[in-house]
């Protein structure tokens, strides 16, 4: 061997043993370059129309009690049609333990809900009508997380629990040839699963002895061998490896027995003012408590009764707020989640500024949210929405507030990448914004 | 008497580098080599899995009001694997659900309906002799056991 080669073999060598550690099962080099500020993310979608008018400027007193500082009265015409709540589950209005940003915007696109939730979860407008029985094109920030955290984590790790059907199902993850479901989220709409269709349709399941199982496994691995196609290449969904689907099965196994003992009759003693919201973020609670996801999406969308109710919308506005109070002091008392967590809640977009015909017993006025797609004429009272980003005192400016336009929707992803340590290892290609261009980050120390 | 020779010669050549080929004829059957249930391209759909799976154990349609039951329940969680296993298994514990109390003593007709109710086909020789040994060595195996497996494979999610 001469020299110029023993020194070139040499040095490729030393480079391959520094190289190789860091060699990732993600095919990525190096680790997440970024620290993590917390272990886990929620992120709460005070979703179904919500304009700024009644939340953040009350213009009809606090609706939004658990959330915003001020004691402002309810206005009176209304006030005898709000339901009953319990006392708020919190010390103190939400915003004292985090940074409240008034004037967020949902700044382009249709302002309707699929739209809304998919930028909320894609971190890009759709400046489409989208076809709602299709998965966004967008990568997801489930599949973001899922490919590119360091190390790669399971489904379970990942949720979006949605107060309905519909076409949210298809929000878990995308068609995006690079990423799509085999790094999509965990999907639950649990209110259309643990109920008394739900009990008739998975309720009652045969259960195998060990040694029926082991017979099973044997019959189906030899079918399945004799067959040149997987249930995979069909639509599956997202699959959970057996171990972890074990685990549903006994939280959905669970969920029916604690549902068939009255325990989620009336679980917060709200009572008959215990709506389909309230109902999602409860069962969003027992993931929490069963998972302790890393990251959690669920959904809220009662409010859009504001199509045909003006007063109806605004006692469900209090309904949400008193859940993501609730929500919060849960995950306040959830060991491993405790102070190890930010909660990141926003409308996916607002409501009109001018009223439809639609009058309610009180003679107010229903809302819709139409704002034109060019974001520029007519009534674009709909974009302007909120954001309050809530978390430990080390990581989260507490009580902070930002009155002026700052920060949009497709802040939302990059800043929860961020928060998880993982936004520098999304391709640059991916189309969101970078953590750095986006107002979202002044909430964090 | 040397052109005699060399086209003689050249005679004697021909006639032993040409020969005629024979054309052996063993008398077998041609067999088309492919796997079982290749032609099977199709995916069903939700509605499909559920009203065929219902009407395969319990053999007659699904009524539309269960159906849309099971679709709702179908579509609120994500892992499809999952929840189909789920619903097959619940599907076996219903009342009215028709499986045999047995094998029986006829393994081979026992395997060829099965085949037949789930996969719309006949086993191949390999099939069914391999599910009759598993019959014959496992004493556990019962009907359930083998209509579950056959329902929870992948080629019963095809058509």
């Amino acid at each position: 061997m001469n020299r110029r080669r023993f020194l070139r073999n040499a040095s490729m060598a030393a480079v391959g043993a520094f190289a190789s550690p860091y060699i990732l099962p993600s095919g990525r080099l190096f680790a997440a370059s970024g620290a993590r500020k917390v272990n886990h993310v929620v992120f709460l979608l005070y979703a179904g129309g919500v304009r700024n008018t009644e939340s953040i400027h009350m213009n009809d007193g606090n609706l939004m009690p658990n959330l915003l500082s001020g004691n402002a009265a309810i206005s009176s015409d209304i006030a005898g049609a709000m339901d009953i709540l319990p006392a708020s589950p919190i010390s103190q209005p939400l915003q004292n333990f985090g940074t409240l940003f008034k004037e967020f915007r949902y700044n382009q696109g249709p302002t309707g809900h699929y739209n809304g939730h998919t930028v909320a979860v894609t971190g890009q407008y759709v400046d489409v009508d989208l076809n709602l029985r299709e998965h966004p094109r967008k990568p997801t920030i489930f599949e973001y997380y899922r490919k590119h955290n360091s190390p790669q984590q399971t489904a379970l790790n990942s949720w979006w629990v949605a107060n309905t059907l519909g076409p949210y199902p298809a929000l878990n993850y995308s068609s995006d040839p690079d990423y799509g479901p085999a790094f999509g989220a965990n999907f639950i709409s649990p209110t259309s699963l643990i109920n008394p269709d739900g009990f008739d349709v998975l309720g009652n399941p045969r259960n195998f002895t060990s040694a029926e199982q082991g017979a099973i496994y044997n019959i189906r691995d030899f079918v399945n061998h004799s067959f040149n196609k997987t249930f995979l290449d069909g639509s599956a969904g997202v699959t959970n490896a057996e171990t972890e689907a074990g685990r549903l099965q006994k939280f959905i196994t669970d969920s029916y027995t604690n549902a068939q003992a009255g325990l989620y009759a009336n679980p917060w003693g709200a009572g008959p003012s215990m709506n389909n919201d309230m109902f999602n973020v409860f069962y969003a609670e027992q993931i929490i408590k069963e998972f302790k996801p890393e990251l959690l999406v669920v959904n809220m969308q009662d409010v859009d009764i504001g199509h045909f109710n003006f007063t109806s919308y605004a006692n469900n506005l209090r309904k949400a707020d008193f859940a993501a109070a609730h929500l919060w002091s849960l995950i306040q008392s959830t060991p491993g989640m405790a102070n190890d967590t930010v909660l990141i809640i926003a409308p996916e977009h607002g409501r009109n500024a001018n009223p439809n015909t639609t009058v309610d017993a009180y003679g107010r006025r229903a809302l819709d949210h139409t704002a034109p797609s060019d974001a520029i004429t007519g009534d674009q009272k709909a974009r302007e929405i909120f954001c309050m980003v809530v978390g430990p005192p080390s990581v989260v400016k507490q009580g902070y507030v930002i009155n002026t336009i700052a920060g949009e929707s497709t802040d939302i992803v990059p800043v929860i990448a961020n928060i998880l340590g993982f936004d520098t290892a999304i391709p640059g290609t991916s189309g969101i914004k970078p953590y750095q261009s986006c107002d979202l980050q002044q909430a964090f120390i | 008497m040397k052109q005699i020779k060399i086209i003689f010669l050249m005679a004697l050549f021909l006639q032993i580098s040409c020969k005629k080929e024979n054309d052996y004829v063993y008398q077998l059957q041609d067999v088309n080599v492919k796997q079982t249930g290749s032609d099977k391209n199709n995916s069903k759909s939700t509605i499909e899995f559920i009203s065929i799976a219902y009407s395969d154990l319990f053999s007659v349609s699904i009524s539309q009001s269960d159906l849309v039951k099971f679709n709702t329940v179908y579509t609120a969680f994500g892992d499809k694997k999952l929840i189909e296993d789920r619903i097959i298994r619940n599907l076996l514990n219903m009342p009215g659900v028709l499986i045999p109390t047995g094998i029986g003593s006829d393994t081979t007709s026992f395997i060829n309906n099965s085949y037949k109710k789930f996969y719309n086909r006949e086993p191949n020789a390999f099939e069914s002799y391999y599910l009759k040994q598993q019959i014959r060595l496992n004493t556990i195996i019962n009907p359930i056991v083998i209509y579950y497996s056959l329902m929870t494979s992948d080629e019963y999610r095809y058509y």
